[in-house]
Parts: C-alpha cells; structure tokens; sequence
C-alpha cells in the first residue's frame, strides 16, 4: 500500500563525496532510502474495489481482506474493549450530583460525568458521583468513587444539608449539578447554604474557564471555574472510552431532622391537558384525516396529546393551539404519530427534534414518510378504526 | 393572607428594553388568584417588592393586577439582599413569591434562595399552581416538572415559593389598574456592593452538541449519531391491511414504551 517517500535534497545529500573544497556528487552511487512512508493511492484503490459488482465500487472502510498490506501499516483494532483507569491516590476531588431519575443516568446526567473528567483529568483528580442509590452504569459513566445520600423519597432540603456536609467534611474542589429542575433547586439551596461562591447554567466548561449567559442572553460572563457549578444541558459530551472504577466510599452523614415538606405526592402528565410543547407522545392529522371524531377518539385511547397540521387549523377544524410545525409549536416530544401530513418543510420543522416519527399516508412519496421511523402506505380512515378495535379487544377481557 | 411578589427589572427577550419580567407577571396571577378567592375573612392582600435604582417600568405589574407596590431604593451595584430581607421580615408576610430566575441581570435565580436562607423559611421552587392546603396555614404547590408532569407538594406557611414559566399566564393589562395601583418609593439602608469577579464580554452562542456520540468514541460512531437522527431509515409497509397495520403501529409504540404495555 504504501512506498518509501522520496526525498529529493536528502537523496542528493547521500550522494556527496566528501572532501574537496567544492561540493562533488557521484550520482552513480546507489542511494539510501529516508523511513519516511509515501502513499500509493492507487494500490489503495485496488485494495478498495469490491469484485464482483457490475458498476465499480470502492469499498474504503477496508471489510474487504486486505491482500497485501504493508508490515508498517497499523493493525486496525477491533471493537477494542474500554480502557480502565483506576486512581488510587487522586490529587483532589470532583464531585458531581446526578438527576438520575428512578434510578437511570439521564442523558444531561452524562454530560455532567463528561463535564466532571474534564476538570478531574486537567489535574489528576478523581471524580466521586453523590448519588441516592447505588447503579452499575456508574463506572462506565466516568466515576471513580460513588458515595450514596441517605435520602429517602422527595427532600431536596435535607438533600442540600447532606451535600453541605459532605462539601465542608470531604476536599471537594468542585461540585457539579445538571441544570434541570431538580439538579438546578438543589444547587442553589447549596450555594445559599454555603455561602460559596455559585455559576449557574454553565455553558461552556475547561479548567481554566467557565462562561454562561446572563442580563437576558445579552452578555457571556466568564471567570475560572468556583466551587459549585450547575451545567446547561448539550453544553458538554458525555464521557467514553474508558472504564472507571466507581469504588464506594463511606461517609458518616449527620442526622436531619425533616424539613418543612408535610407531603409530595407525583402528578403524572395528563396528556389531554399539557400543551405541545410539554408533550411527550403527540398524535397528529393532516388534511389527509377527514374523520376528525375518530381521531379525537384515536388520541384518547392512545393517551397522547392531540396536534395538527396548518390546514386542519386554517379550516378550523382543530384549535390553533395545536399546530405544530414552524409557525406553531416546535415539539420536545419523544414520539410523533402523524395521520394524513404531508410533511411539509414548515411542518418537519416542528418534529425536527422527535425522535421517533410513525406516519400513516396514501402517498409513498410523502416526506412525511421518508421522516418515519415505522411508515404506513395505507388510508388514514381506514387505520384508525382498525386501531381502536385493536386497542378495545385488548382492553375488554 | 399576606402575599409578597418579587419583582425585578427585566429587559426584553427581544429588544432588551426595560420590561417586567414574564415570569414574575405568572406570579402576580397565582398571587392575585390566591388572594382573591382563599384571602379568608379579611382578604388577601399581594404586595410587590422591588430593590433598586429606579422602578420604571414595573409599574406596569400595577396594570396586570397588583395593588401596591414597594420600590426599596438603593445604589445599581448594592446588594438587593440585605435591604429586602428587612422588607419581608418587617412585612410579616405568609407568603413570597418570586421568579424562577430573572432576565437582564445576573438571571442565576440564586437570591430567592439566599432570601429564604436568611428569613429562615422554608423555599419551594418551580410553582406552576397554588392553593390552600387542607389544614389551615399550609399551602398545596404544584411543582412543575419535565413533560407535563407534576408535584403536588402540601408546605406550611410562612414559605417562599418560586413560579415556573408553566404557570398560567398573566392578567391581562388594564390601565385602569395602572392609574389605581400605588407605588411606595422607601430609603434602603446602604449596604455593600455584591462581590462580582466575572469577566464579561458580549454574548457568543456556543455551539450545542447535536450528535449523541460521546467524545470518546469512534469516527464511524460519530457518524451514525449525526445520521441515524436525520433520516428515519425505519420500516416501509406499503398497502397493508388496516388490522395489520394497527397491530404494527401498537407494537411498535409498545417497543417504544410510548403507551402503556398490554
Ligand atoms: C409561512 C408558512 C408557515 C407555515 N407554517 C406551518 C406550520 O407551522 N405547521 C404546518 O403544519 N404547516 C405550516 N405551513 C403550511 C405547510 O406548508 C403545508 O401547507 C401544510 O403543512 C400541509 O398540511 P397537510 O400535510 O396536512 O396537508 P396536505 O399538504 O394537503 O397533505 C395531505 C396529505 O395527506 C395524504 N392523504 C390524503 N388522503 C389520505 C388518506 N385518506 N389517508 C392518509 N393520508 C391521506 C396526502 O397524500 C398528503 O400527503 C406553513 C406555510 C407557510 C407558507
Ligand atoms: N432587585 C430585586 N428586587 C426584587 N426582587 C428581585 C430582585 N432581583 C431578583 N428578584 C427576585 O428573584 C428572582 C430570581 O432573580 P435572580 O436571582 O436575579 O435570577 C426574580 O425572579 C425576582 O422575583
């Protein structure tokens, strides 16, 4: 694949004779050769094509064994397996206070874990995650040390009091927290109640500075990174490529007494109620929909939140409210049913940020289609009938 | 009941001229809600506090329903902190509302949380409604979370509560309120600049992370992460039957742990 590279000065230089007060060269001399590798892209290119297809085709990811590879050229790795890292004697530590809601890492959590290496690995620090309870995902994440609260249900009170001990009792040289609603209420009852100094919503993040925005997205403030500090969310990657060794340390927490909470009681969404931009699963008609009292049925019996094309809302045939698209609301939802849309770029935009789309349509060449994760080719009046009956049977016996 | 807002002086999103911050706007409506229809005997009373060099145009929270309003005047750079605990400690208030976080200062959404430190009150934070808990001086906060989901969270007063954007929205604006609403302008005791070591230039957005690879890992992962997303790259069914698209259509959204499983 590859062949030495040349080197014309170097190759003139081998061929000096040496003496004389004139530079001789005795270009008959056979030369020597510099280390240095110098590609061929065309024996790349032969390695590359894929036999046997009638028009030619290069197959560069190199799947294809390759016949004669150079001795030089690096073995590919294969799928190698994460490196561990294990910090036995750490210089300080870099705590951090996931969400992790019912018990899993939220995707804002890992970046906080990638946010938490980045300030350990400047320095040879470790990283200890204040969790509530105990998870395997913990190493792979980036901890190297777990220490669990004794917090038992909703008090973020005596959570901040377990923190505030910990933060005066432990060298912790930095505290993170996802800016979430959680996360977020948590940090600042710390900073009020530690009197340290607190950088909210950090959007960027090195050692060396943190910058967020402030006086209404006008002005970027920037200073080096304090002691506590709560992340925006996608500011960050999350940490991979290695493995951690998440080793439990003990702490002994001071008692609490409880706070001034008398109940919390969880209140799941009801998705006839939440606007679109809350929503998490929206079930959505287009003009292709013309039976719109079997669609409002369709969506109750599905539980999502009803949305709708700009036509339907033009002809007033659904509340403005529930436009979604570029001139209504962009959604935050994870799923999108879209019944009769044709997927219109003003559309699209709305559900540019769902991550899973189903589209019914009788056009296979829709957009709407192309978008989906699962695409119907079939009539709209006739599948949702077919889904209420399904979603009856199986609620009757 | 006794009800005091905190207002700050916000700027528009968009054209950064002074304005009353939106969110503070929900809370005069929560407030004024509350006030009016569980004030008990003698009605409730909401009374707006803001500190600082000049009210301007926060008197416009006069117009979306607010009564009084009490301007503790101090120095821009002083510290709100102090002169507003005295305000609320001397005011005896039952309840205090404030925004999640303002918008055109420091927006940390942290003083609320230094107010309750220093009345010694217990704080409650993102109210998308409120109502008299069933014991007598208690109150039942609905807490907004992610996704529509909420808390419902029974506290006793006194307490301080912050209001989440998900909160109704704000009286609509009356002159005639404007005209009625008063505005009391009281000396704050001078009290020292806050400490401010940040360095500020103008805004940059920072690019957000759109591909969900984490950083370590391949180039062909990468890839995938920033195309998968894009494209739907799914399942094509063309002229199936009705049932049998219905019976997809259901396992895939059971798949998806988008409806409740059978
Ligand atoms: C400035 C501007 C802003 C806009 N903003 C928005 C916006 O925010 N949101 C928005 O939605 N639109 C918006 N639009 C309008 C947009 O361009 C499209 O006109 C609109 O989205 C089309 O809606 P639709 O797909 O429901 O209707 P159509 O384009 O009429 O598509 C109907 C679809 O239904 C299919 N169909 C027909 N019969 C059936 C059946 N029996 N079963 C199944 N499928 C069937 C058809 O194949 C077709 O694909 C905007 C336009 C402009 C100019
Ligand atoms: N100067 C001020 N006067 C009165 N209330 C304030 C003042 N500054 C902030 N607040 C309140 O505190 C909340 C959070 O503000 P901030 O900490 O600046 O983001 C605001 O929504 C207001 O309710």
């Amino acid at each position: 694949m590859s062949r030495p590279r040349k080197d014309p000065r170097m190759e003139r230089a081998a061929h000096l004779v040496p003496g004389g007060a004139r530079p001789r060269f005795d270009l008959a001399a056979t030369p020597a050769t510099s280390g240095r590798l110098r590609r061929d892209p065309r024996a790349e290119e032969r390695l590359a094509l894929v036999p046997g297809t009638l028009r030619r085709r290069l197959d560069r990811s190199q799947r294809a064994p390759a016949v004669s590879v150079v001795a030089v050229a690096a073995p590919v790795e294969a799928e190698a397996a994460p490196r561990r890292v294990v910090i036995a004697e750490p210089a300080f530590l870099v705590a951090l206070v996931p969400d992790a809601p019912g018990g899993r890492l939220s995707a804002h959590d890992r970046q906080l874990f990638g946010a938490a290496r980045l300030l350990a690995d400047a320095g040879g620090g470790a990283v200890l995650a204040l969790v509530d309870g105990s998870s395997e995902e913990l190493g792979a994440a980036g901890a190297d040390r777990v220490l669990a609260l004794p917090i038992t249900g909703y008090d973020p009170e005596a959570k901040a009091l377990a923190l505030n001990a910990a933060l005066a009792a432990l060298d912790l040289r930095h505290v993170l927290f996802p800016e979430s609603a959680e996360g977020g209420d948590l940090a600042r009852r710390l900073a009020a109640l530690s009197g340290e100094p607190f950088f909210a919503g950090a959007e960027s993040l090195s050692p060396k500075a943190v910058t967020r925005a402030a006086r209404g997205r006008r002005v970027e403030q920037r200073r080096a990174p304090p002691r506590l500090l709560s992340l925006a969310i996608d500011a960050i990657a999350p940490h991979a490529g290695s493995l951690h060794e998440a080793l439990p340390v003990e702490f002994a927490f001071p008692e609490t007494t409880g706070g001034a909470l008398l109940s919390a009681e969880f209140i799941p969404a009801d998705p006839a109620r939440v606007s679109l931009a809350e929503a998490d699963f929206v079930v959505s008609a287009g003009n292709g929909v013309s039976d719109l009292d079997t669609f409002r049925m369709l969506v109750a019996a599905l539980g999502g939140t009803p949305g709708a094309s700009r036509m339907l809302c033009d002809a007033g045939l659904m509340p403005r409210a529930a436009q979604v698209g570029a001139s209504g609301t962009v959604l935050e939802a994870r799923g999108y049913f879209a019944l009769g849309i044709a997927g219109a770029p003003q559309h699209l935009q709305g559900v540019a940020r769902c991550e899973h789309v189903i589209a019914v349509n009788t056009d296979l060449h829709a957009a709407m289609i192309e978008r989906a994760g699962l695409a119907i080719v079939a009539d709209a009046q006739k599948v949702m009938p077919a889904l209420l009956r399904l979603l009856g049977e199986e609620g009757a016996p | 009941m006794r009800i005091a807002l905190l207002l700050s002086a916000g700027r528009h999103r968009v054209s950064g001229r002074p304005a009353p911050v939106p969110v503070e706007l929900q809370a005069l409506r929560l407030a004024a809600d509350l006030a009016q229809t569980h004030g008990g005997q003698s009605g409730g009373t909401v009374t707006g506090l803001h500190a600082g060099p000049e009210i301007g145009p926060l008197t416009d929270a006069l117009g979306h329903g607010l009564g009084h309003l009490v301007h503790l005047r101090m120095p821009a750079e002083a510290d709100p902190a102090p002169a507003l605990t005295a305000a609320l400690e001397a005011g005896g208030y039952d309840l205090i509302l404030a925004g999640r976080s303002g918008q055109g200062g420091e927006d940390t959404g942290l003083l609320p949380y230094t107010l309750a430190r220093a009345l010694g009150r217990p704080i409650l934070a993102d109210a998308a409604a409120l109502a008299p808990g069933a014991e007598a001086g208690t109150l039942s906060v609905e807490q907004a979370l992610g996704r529509g989901a909420r808390r419902r969270l029974v506290v006793r007063l006194p307490a301080l509560v912050t209001v989440h954007p998900a909160a109704p929205a704000p009286l609509p604006f009356a002159f005639a309120g404007l005209r009625r609403g008063q505005v009391e302008m009281r000396e704050a005791a001078p009290s020292a600049p806050a400490p401010h070591e940040v360095e500020e230039r103008p805004y940059r957005p920072r690019p957000k992370l759109i591909a969900k690879a984490a950083a370590g890992a391949s180039a062909a992962e990468r890839l995938k992460a920033a195309t998968v997303a894009a494209s739907g790259g799914g399942k094509l069914l063309v002229d199936p039957a009705p049932e049998e698209a219905a019976r997809e259509i259901l396992a895939h959204l059971r798949a998806l742990g988008l409806i409740a499983p059978r």
